[in-house]
């Protein structure tokens, strides 16, 4: 019998979604590294069928919460009902309780509902009256956000937006791969690939990420890009009007140690999915802005100079020569 | 007694300029070469003892800064450091490349030219231009005492000869001033005879080709990965071939990859098995060292 590969996986994504490299790489890689997504993008972009067709692609359960400004924390963890005929409380499990749970428009619910996926992203449970309930592995957390519609959202606390693993730009596809998104959604009736691997897989390769070899070199490297993003005074950012600003004015706080090790755990990730057991620049350099960008609190000179967070990001990975 | 060579460390301090594989492929410097001197700041270092190997290039042009300037691979000795300068000003651009280096074991060691590729500005023409090789006696502590007392007493004696020497040319100079006088008198003050200097012209050395200079260099670091079956080495050897291939300090593997002819064939694969004996991990790397010897192998036997 064929071992199944991560690759596998990528494979079976990619005959239903056109393009989007990245939204791809980055659902494997949550997979792989236990954590969670933050897909942001406009809407259409695919970013809701890239994680139907990975909750399809395996053998577990998918479930998807649309998250609404009247949503409340019961309905994402479950609750207890009052049992007449046992006379007794009984425990309602909530949609959380599923391998692939599609957060979509995370943004759209209030503080108190986004707080509520903390716990349940962090400590992989969630208590619902006195009682702790485990919830299933694997479980990853995939989030959509919409960036164009700010009315009637609320912004992701800080300590929400860290708990995600990475954070991915999700950009609209080439004249090329539009044509093949009509093809197979207009011209033809494309169905999500399923059950490509088991939960058992996918512990597997977890368990070979996990042991991806990290150099000393490389280990600097990562707590050496961390670091920049605390203490950036060197780097340097040109705005659109073309004025050259400090990346350290545009900064009110660098990324967390929680950064530091996601940086090891997506390098290590990466290295598996293209079949190598020893992690290189290359992949920490691949995953450093996706693992960054949700982690550093910009301030308002941002917006007001015109500058990217992506051109600041580059700049300061670019600061940083890889050993 | 001289301590074993533990193993011959390469430094390939091929192309310190910034960009110089780069410029390569883009144009060569329009120079006048006045002078391109290679020395050190001693000739007869000793072991463990850091020393200074120096250099020097004057061209007439006006310059901010000198691009295809290859130091000698200096095998067997150990780079400490790097320091370039470069002055420019009216009477042309001097340039001033001081390697601190320290040999690890004593014997003659033989510091190859240094070279320069520019467009001679006399003729238009694209040459390179090649410094006098360096050798060096390198001493341990024992053999530099004994040595220095027969430096010593050479010394002595040359003095003396080189003295005795001055007087018999000054002594048989007079005497043929005298014998010329007498010969023949003077009937008109003879035409003053405008003398001006021309420095030598520094000897240019046939063209190597840039495929030979590179074959050389791969082998070097070959020697090195065998007889160095280390971490250190394999890391030390991929960056040499890093600056062979033109590719600055802090760039990926990816990066590299993507530079003009480095993406494909027999140097790609050398490329990626050095990364690999550079970060797998230690169980792993005697496998990882081998496939990168076989790897400099290969890409040396496909420069033609």
């Amino acid at each position: 019998m064929v071992e199944r590969q991560p690759g596998d996986l990528h494979d079976a994504l990619a005959k239903t979604i056109v393009g989007q490299e990245n939204v791809l790489e980055a659902l494997l890689l949550a997979l792989l590294c236990n954590g969670h997504v933050l897909l942001e993008g406009p809407p259409g972009l695919a970013k809701t069928l890239a994680c139907r067709s990975l909750a399809a692609a395996l053998e577990g359960d998918f479930k998807r919460i649309q998250f609404t400004p009247d949503l409340l924390p019961s309905d994402i963890v479950g609750t207890r009902i009052f049992d007449q005929r046992e006379s007794s409380f009984a425990t309602v499990l909530g949609p959380i309780f599923a391998n692939v749970v599609l957060a979509d428009e995370i943004n759209r619910a209030p503080a108190k509902v986004q707080s509520a996926l903390l716990e349940a992203m962090q400590e992989r449970q969630v208590t619902i009256g006195p009682e702790s309930h485990a919830l299933p592995d694997p479980f990853v957390v995939m989030a959509t956000m919409n960036p164009l519609d700010s009315e009637g959202t609320y912004a992701l606390p800080i300590a929400q937006m860290d708990r995600f693993l990475m954070k991915i730009n999700v950009g609209y596809p080439t004249r090329e791969e539009e044509l093949q998104i009509l093809d197979r959604f207009a011209m033809a009736d494309t169905q999500p690939v399923r059950r490509v691997a088991t939960l058992d897989d996918v512990r597997s390769w977890r368990a070979a990420a996990h042991a991806v070899h990290v150099d000393e070199k490389l280990k600097r490297y990562i707590v050496d890009l961390v670091a920049i993003t605390r203490a950036a005074q060197g780097v340097s950012v040109k705005s659109a009007g073309g004025a050259t600003l400090k990346a350290a004015d545009l900064i009110d706080y660098g990324a967390s140690p929680r950064a530091t090790l996601a940086l090891a755990f997506l390098a290590r990730g990466r290295a598996l999915l293209v079949g190598r057991d020893f992690a290189l620049p290359d992949d920490v350099r691949a995953v450093a802005a996706p693992a960054l960008r949700h982690r550093i609190g910009f301030n308002y000179r941002l917006a007001t100079e015109n500058v990217s967070a992506d051109v600041v990001i580059d700049a300061m990975i670019a600061a940083i020569p890889a050993p | 007694m001289a301590r074993k060579l533990t193993a011959p460390l390469i430094i390939v301090a091929a192309v310190w300029l910034a960009a110089t594989g780069a410029a390569r492929a883009q144009t060569l410097q329009r120079l006048t070469v006045e002078s391109f001197v290679l020395s050190a700041d001693t000739l007869q270092p000793q072991v463990d003892t850091p020393f200074h190997v120096i250099v020097t290039l004057h061209v007439r042009e006006s310059v901010s800064e000198i691009t295809n300037l290859q130091l000698p691979m200096l095998a067997q000795l150990d780079l400490l450091g790097d320091e370039r300068q470069t002055v420019s000003g009216p009477r042309g651009t001097q340039y001033r490349e001081v390697v601190t280096v320290v040999a690890h074991t004593d014997g003659r060691i033989v510091i190859a030219p240094a070279t320069l590729q520019a467009i001679d500005a006399h003729d238009g023409k694209a040459k390179q231009w090649f410094t006098n090789d360096l050798p060096l006696s390198v001493h341990s502590s024992a053999t530099r005492i004994v040595n220095g007392v027969a430096v010593g007493l050479f010394a002595h004696v040359a003095r003396v000869l080189a003295a005795l020497l001055w007087l018999a040319l000054l002594v048989g100079a007079v005497v043929l001033t005298v014998f010329l006088l007498r010969r023949r008198a003077p009937v008109a003050s003879p035409p003053v005879v405008a003398v001006s200097y021309q420095q030598a012209p520094i000897p240019e050395a046939p063209l190597v080709s840039e495929a030979e200079r590179r074959r050389q260099q791969i082998r070097d670091a070959l020697l090195v990965l065998r007889a160095e079956r280390t971490r250190s080495a394999a890391v030390r050897v991929r960056a040499a071939i890093w600056r062979v291939i033109g590719a600055p300090e802090g760039e990926t593997l990816g990066d590299v990859l993507r530079r003009p002819g480095c993406g494909e064939g027999t140097l790609r694969d050398l490329l990626v098995a050095l990364e690999r004996s550079a970060f797998t991990y230690d169980e792993d790397l005697p496998g990882a060292i081998d496939d990168a010897c076989a790897a400099l192998e290969r890409y040396a036997g496909s420069l033609t």
